[in-house]
């Protein structure tokens, strides 16, 4: 099975492209694309991406393998990033985390069986006035305790 | 050209320089693990940190160019300090299992670890575990506990090769070398990586776990596996005294040629040294007279059947089957005796079949010096079993390659009618016993002379291994043969090196004049 892009998404990459003066400078921008398509970039979607840019595959691990906002394997619907850098450890974070763990029922690096969360730990988000804090999909949430997590990840559908 | 000086020496260098190239060209040398002469400078090891006055911090000698008047300081405190610091960051992590690492003895970790090592490191932290045994490819191993990520097996596959098979994977302390999973390093110079390797990360299959590098004496010599002429290092084993080893050549090196093979060679060459110990012949083979026994006798047999043709004048009736593996000396005096004094005609070639060429270095003759014999006014026609002569009475037949070519059974067929067949060939064969008598000869590093490159560059090289008991180099035997044809008694009689050969080679042949 090949991947397909939609007629629209192609004409992004295009685009994308097109933007560069070298094919492989359009990397990073077009992996995002892949993986807002297909949710994940595994080897095959890396193959794809390589065939796009005339490069090796090799290359575009290097990158996907560097970068942590390539998910290699597919995500949940909701993607939670706990802070578990300094700031964010001093006001509680191993708590926070402790606590997510326990409500869903799995470890960093795990979905849930529904694919609903996927939670993992990130080094800083840059959002220690907040701390701890988290990111979910591409919201942040910050000033975490028990209710405000019950309150936020019950909310989501 | 501008002044600087290096540790208080003034010396004159060109514009654009590097630091560490002007320090390694006046002989100062300077710790480094990634930078390589083949490949831009890279910066990834930080061994190479040296001092610059008016600059407040150290600088990077591999990739800092020199300035008029600039002060360098390679053995400062300031800079043994740093390299302190380097290696133990370079080694928090490196498991120092060099008792059980191929590369001890050869490792420039293990040198710098000996001199700028802090022996009570400040990590109490126990090492990461990480994979010691990934097969890279056909040949390598990669030990990633052992790897100092300086990326010179990755520049190498990029850069000069094309093939790109490895890469540098995930970051930070997770970092790793690696290829992807199912995509083998494959390609024909892959034996490089393990050359290339500064530490013990990548070790050769083939060398593993075989011997200590400190006990092998590398030996100068050429390749003779291709027309490219590619100089290696035979590295080689004398053995101990209480006990014999089970063979000599434990590996083969690139050595350095900026004309012809820069710092590589392939694959083929590389690993195709166990012929050089395998199934040697060491004895005179004398078939069908018993009489015979020794090296000696055999050749005064040899001389008289030659001779004998040329007393009734009929030469015509001896066939030379040569090959390019011979030096030139060696074609030299057989083009000199059989068909200068001899004037001897059916004069035929076994080689191997031509393989295919890359862009690299591999060219598609697989013998060392076919463009020798041409220069030396040999028409190079490959042997049909067919071409030989009903009237052929003495045969002569260099290498084993023939064996190869043709079956055993077909040889019979052809050869039975031949009253006298002389063989002189390195490796014990079939052949052997349709031989009348087999002269055991030697393999190119067990003898001296010269081979011509595919690009017409003459190339000498002495004997680096002892030849096998019996064993003679052919243009030794040639000389001994010109002097008892007694032909031309004093010309041959000069010969007793390939030296004396090659002065007269260059006084009768203007290509080799040069």
């Amino acid at each position: 099975m090949s991947l397909e892009f939609s007629d629209k998404t192609k004409k992004t990459i295009y685009k994308i492209i097109a933007r560069y003066p070298q094919k492989e400078a359009a990397l990073l921008p077009v992996l995002h694309v892949i993986q807002k398509e297909f949710g994940q970039i595994s080897a095959e979607e890396e193959i794809l991406a390589a065939s796009l840019l005339g490069i090796s595959q090799v290359k575009v691990r290097e990158v996907v393998s560097f970068y942590t906002m390539f998910n290699r394997k597919a995500v949940g619907k909701y993607h939670i990033q706990v802070c578990s850098n300094l700031t964010c450890t001093l006001m509680g974070a191993d708590n926070v985390l402790n606590f997510i763990e326990e409500k869903l029922g799995i470890k960093p690096g795990e979905t849930t069986p529904d694919k609903k969360f996927t939670l993992s730990t990130v080094e800083c988000l840059g959002a220690c006035e907040k701390a701890p804090s988290m990111m979910i999909n591409f919201d942040y949430y910050g000033y975490l305790d028990k209710e405000k997590i019950n309150k936020i990840l019950d909310n989501l559908e | 050209m501008m002044k600087i000086y290096i540790d208080g020496r003034e010396m004159q260098v060109e514009k654009g320089m590097t630091v560490f190239k002007a320090a390694e060209n006046a002989g100062i040398e300077i710790p480094h693990l990634c930078y390589h002469p083949a490949f831009p400078p890279e910066g990834t090891c930080r061994m190479c940190l040296v001092e610059i006055e008016g600059l407040p911090k150290l600088e990077l000698a591999c990739s800092t160019q020199v300035k008029e008047g600039m002060k360098v300081h390679t053995k400062s405190e300031k800079v043994v300090e740093a390299r302190k610091g380097v290696l133990e960051f370079l080694l928090a992590e490196h498991p120092l299992d060099c008792p059980i690492c191929d590369q001890a003895g050869d490792c420039k970790l293990q040198d710098y670890y000996e001199e700028y090592g802090l022996f009570d490191d400040n990590f109490s932290e126990s090492k990461d575990r990480r994979e010691k045994k990934i097969k890279l490819g056909k040949h390598l191993i990669h030990d990633n506990e052992r790897c100092v990520l300086c990326r010179r097996c990755v520049r190498f596959l990029r850069e000069i090769i094309g093939t790109g098979e490895m890469g540098v994977f995930e970051r930070g302390a997770n970092t790793e070398v690696n290829i992807l999973e199912g995509m083998p390093v494959d390609n024909n110079y892959s034996g490089n990586l393990a050359q290339l390797c500064p530490v013990g990360a990548i070790t050769d299959m083939d060398f593993r776990f075989q011997t200590r590098t400190w006990f092998l004496e590398k030996g100068e010599a050429i390749c003779p596996l291709c027309s490219r002429g590619c100089n290696i290092f035979i590295e080689h084993h004398r053995g101990f005294s209480r006990f014999d080893l089970p063979k000599r050549v434990y590996r083969i090196s690139a050595r350095e040629n900026a004309e012809i093979n820069s710092y590589w060679i392939c694959d083929i060459g590389r690993y195709g040294y166990h012929s050089l110990d395998e199934n040697r012949a060491e004895k005179i083979v004398a078939n069908n007279n018993k009489s015979i026994k020794n090296y000696k006798a055999a050749l005064t047999f040899f001389t008289e059947k030659i001779k004998r043709l040329l007393y009734k004048k009929k030469t015509s009736r001896i066939t030379l089957l040569l090959n390019t593996f011979l030096t030139n000396e060696e074609l030299f005096l057989l083009k000199k005796i059989f068909q200068d004094d001899l004037g001897v005609k059916n004069i035929f070639f076994i080689d191997p079949p031509a393989g295919e060429a890359d862009d690299i270095l591999l060219t598609s003759d697989r013998t060392p010096n076919k463009k020798g014999a041409e220069e030396l006014g040999f028409e190079i026609t490959p042997f049909e079993l067919g071409d030989l002569e009903d009237e052929t009475e003495v045969l002569i037949i260099f290498g084993d390659y023939i064996g190869e070519i043709f079956s055993p059974s077909d040889i019979q067929a052809y050869f039975d009618r031949i009253k006298d067949t002389f063989l002189f060939a390195p490796h014990k064969s079939e052949i052997d016993s349709i031989a009348g008598i087999m002269f055991p000869t030697v393999m190119t590093p067990e003898k001296g002379g010269s081979l011509t490159n595919v690009d017409g560059k003459v190339q000498k090289f002495s004997p680096v291994l002892e030849a096998p008991e019996d064993g003679k180099a052919e243009w030794k035997i040639l000389a001994e043969l010109g002097t008892k044809l007694d032909v031309n008694f004093k010309y041959y009689k000069k010969f007793l090196s390939p030296e004396e050969i090659f002065r007269q080679m260059q006084k009768e042949i203007p290509f080799f004049e040069k």
